[in-house]
């Protein structure tokens, strides 16, 4: 079996340039799509009629469908919405001028958005009810108890899932080489076909991603710790 | 100087409660007697909205509120005018022992922090918990647990205090602590309202007593009246049947 | 590859032609075209799910029972597998297949992708199948083997009769949430050539010069199936779990 193994070390090199932009679509994804499912837990709780809806098939929908399918949908989708409601607006800019990083990032804060929604929903889920009666019966008003009782103890009770996802997040990235983004899997196939040694620079790739993710599951598992330590202060 | 009429409360086609009338005055300490299914704890938490009345007034504090198309006014004005005492404590796990006490008094009442504090403790104090006010609830035994829901309650200075079942979930010798907390209480004027299991906490403390079954009141009166000359056959079934004489008849 | 150019195309037309009309008929009639395929995508899911929880029940029991040597292998094999991205994985695995065989001199070069996306999706489904199984299998009271063994049941016999089943029933939902996220997963087998449905996407893209449309459908196939499949495990779950009441959560509690 011939393996240029020398190559796999080249790649190698190669490839490690692309970490940086791949932490980058990783990181920025996760912090918007933790704002957008601050949102959705908001119109959830306070049952706002029409958006509740909405919210629900917003995280419904992305965490249906494939994440590659949202890149092209928001990629392509944008500049279409662009043209026909530019003309209310007035704005008529070229929605070509747009890098595609721009439409990966925006996409995959979606996809994020979906599934944080869901690990927080499940962390309000695991607060005991008792405590929220509790909080009410005492006066406390419904924004007071939530705020106050409900989402502490649920963030806290997420941070495993959220830590989780984040990693999980970092093998989604690579989704974006499909659109010609530089991160870690779009240059190893620019190195595979500039040299024709496929098996060896996907080998390279896979490497890194390993070593980058046993990291990561590193740190969750530190994490994990500290919270059990705080726990024992605080369940 | 709480009157509730005519409460009727259905969970699904189940109907729990079939229109309840009850007063209270103030001071007084009532006990809400019965078997499991008859309501009694449906009864005491729609007192604070806990649950929903389908029907009913109360009239509390100056005010008739109706049960079925409460203002969101009216329903803090019943939370932050009563208190309640939970069967499993229900006290809050990320806060410590003094911020779970202050902090109806702090959020729902606007008491700076410091005056809160102040009452708080000596809240604390009565229980008999103060030394614990850094702790957090899950490093507490039960019983303190539960003194601390009472300290929660009383440090709101509320009208009247609920309790549902407060020593139910307790091992048996942690009951004591709490009674005694409860006596002392109701030595001290608090007007209360008690569900409960425990027979002789309610024939010497009580001032009156409430026997339910399926949804109505079946009998009410005096302790010596309803433990002693009770009335009613199901009152007497009941009574009967918590005595400690009734399992070993056989024997 | 054939997929990368059909991309370049894309991205070409995207650039110089956004004027491509948009049309939702277009939309609609692109969808029986792609639900031809659907039943390849199914298949290609259900083969690989069903030779990954086999090889996955495998790879588990080594780390379950703690035997040497296979729990350190199995350990890695599984941290590779959940460690890397799907994209990789296909890319490895279809390069590495020629590879392996041609030095035991076999040629495969010309093979079907559609055998390496499956090989893919079975190794990798192995892995997290494996997991499942072990949290599953942890799960078990003890109690119920310590009862097998007290009425003579042997070790194979409390495994596979009491132990198991019982896993299986508790990871129930883990499965399900995997099989979905690998029904996901087969959109990307087109990367290495599979002619599935969204291979089929692909090619339609390149004819019809309609791209959102033919997303627009693929996004619709994959919700509505991925839907079905969750109806499906809705309704399973509450046929095994119908004696139980409903709980009253945070999310009911808005009492204003």
């Amino acid at each position: 079996m011939h393996i240029d193994y020398p190559f796999i070390w080249t790649a190698f090199k190669f490839l490690l340039a692309a970490v940086p932009l791949t932490l980058l679509m990783t990181i920025l994804p996760i912090l918007f799509g933790f704002i957008i499912a601050l949102l959705v837990t908001y119109i959830r709780l306070y049952k706002i009629k029409v958006l509740a809806a909405a919210a629900g098939a917003y995280v419904s929908f992305f965490r249906s469908t494939p994440a590659i399918l949202h890149v092209m949908l928001i990629y392509l989708g944008i500049p279409v919405l662009i043209i026909k409601f530019g003309h209310i607006f007035g704005i008529g800019f070229n929605a070509n001028k747009i890098p595609v990083f721009i439409f990966v990032i925006a996409a995959l804060s979606l996809t994020a958005g979906a599934y944080l929604s869901e690990a927080v929903r499940s962390g309000i889920l695991a607060v005991d009810t008792g405590e929220a009666e509790a909080g009410y019966a005492i006066g406390l008003t419904h924004s007071q108890v939530i705020r106050r009782i409900v989402l502490p103890q649920a963030l806290f009770y997420a941070l495993p899932n959220f830590v989780n996802l984040f990693g999980g997040f970092f093998h989604t990235t690579s989704i974006a080489s499909i659109v010609a983004v530089p991160e870690i899997t779009g240059k190893a196939i620019i190195a595979a076909s500039n040299n024709y040694e496929f098996l060896e620079a996907y080998i390279a790739a896979a490497i890194i991603y390993w070593g980058i993710t046993i990291l990561f599951e590193w740190l969750a598992h530190l994490t994990d710790q500290k919270l059990s330590q705080l726990k024992g202060g605080i369940t | 100087m709480i009157t509730i009429h005519n409460v009727h409360k259905a969970f699904g086609r189940h109907q729990v409660l079939k229109g309840i009338h009850l007063t209270v005055q103030k001071g007084e300490v009532v006990t809400i007697l019965g078997p499991s299914g008859s309501g009694k704890t449906t009864l005491l938490r729609c007192i604070n909205y806990l649950e929903r009345p389908d029907e009913g007034q109360v009239e509390f504090g100056g005010k008739t509120i109706d049960y079925k198309h409460p203002s969101k006014k009216d329903i803090l004005f019943l939370r932050r005018h009563t208190a309640m005492v939970f069967q499993q404590y229900n006290l809050f796990s990320h806060k410590n022992v003094l911020g779970n006490v202050t902090e109806g008094l702090t959020v729902a009442r606007k008491i700076p922090k410091r005056e809160a504090e102040e009452i708080a403790m000596a809240q604390l104090e009565r229980v008999g918990l103060a030394d614990k006010a850094g702790h957090y609830p899950n490093q507490l035994s039960g019983g303190q647990k539960q003194r601390v829901g009472i300290a929660r309650a009383l440090a709101i200075n509320p009208d009247v205090i609920l309790f549902d079942e407060p020593t139910a979930a307790l091992d048996p010798e942690l009951v004591g602590e709490v009674l005694e907390v409860l006596l002392e209480i109701a030595e001290t004027g608090v007007t209360m309202i008690v569900v409960t299991h425990e027979m002789e906490f309610a024939r010497r403390v009580s001032d009156h007593v409430i026997f339910m079954d399926q949804g109505i009141i079946v009998e009410e009166g005096s302790p010596h009246q309803i433990f002693h000359q009770s009335r009613e056959e199901r009152t007497k079934k009941f009574l009967h049947r918590v005595s400690p004489a009734y399992l070993y008849q056989q024997v | 590859m054939a997929w990368s150019r059909l991309l370049q195309i894309q991205l070409l037309k995207k650039g110089g032609n956004i004027l491509q009309a948009f049309e939702w008929h277009m939309v609609v009639n692109f969808i029986p075209t792609l639900l031809k395929y659907l039943p390849l995508t199914l298949y290609i899911l259900g083969v690989s799910l069903i030779c990954g929880f086999i090889w996955g029940i495998i790879v588990a029991l080594p780390k379950v029972y703690k035997i040497p040597v296979l729990q350190q292998l199995s350990s890695i094999y599984i941290s590779f597998f959940r460690g890397t991205p799907i994209m990789v994985q296909l890319f490895v695995v279809f390069y590495a297949i020629p590879a392996l065989t041609a030095a035991v001199g076999i040629d495969t070069s010309k093979m079907d992708p559609l055998y390496a996306a499956i090989a893919t999706y079975a190794l990798s489904s192995a892995a997290s199948i494996a997991e499942i199984v072990r949290a599953g299998i942890n799960s078990v009271d003890k109690g119920q083997a310590e009862a097998a063994y007290s009425i003579g049941l042997t070790g194979r016999q409390t495994f596979f009769r009491i132990v198991l089943p019982q896993a299986l029933v508790q990871a129930a939902p883990n499965f399900w949430s995997l099989i979905i996220g690998f029904l996901k997963d087969t959109s990307l087998a087109f990367s290495i050539g599979v002619m599935d449905m969204s291979g089929r996407g692909q090619t339609l893209i390149t004819s019809s010069n309609h791209s959102l449309e033919v997303y627009i459908s693929l996004a619709i196939i994959y919700y509505l199936t991925a839907i079905v499949l969750e109806k499906i495990f809705a309704f399973m779950e509450k046929h095994v779990k119908r004696n139980e009441t409903r709980l009253l959560t945070i999310f009911d509690m808005n009492i204003q």
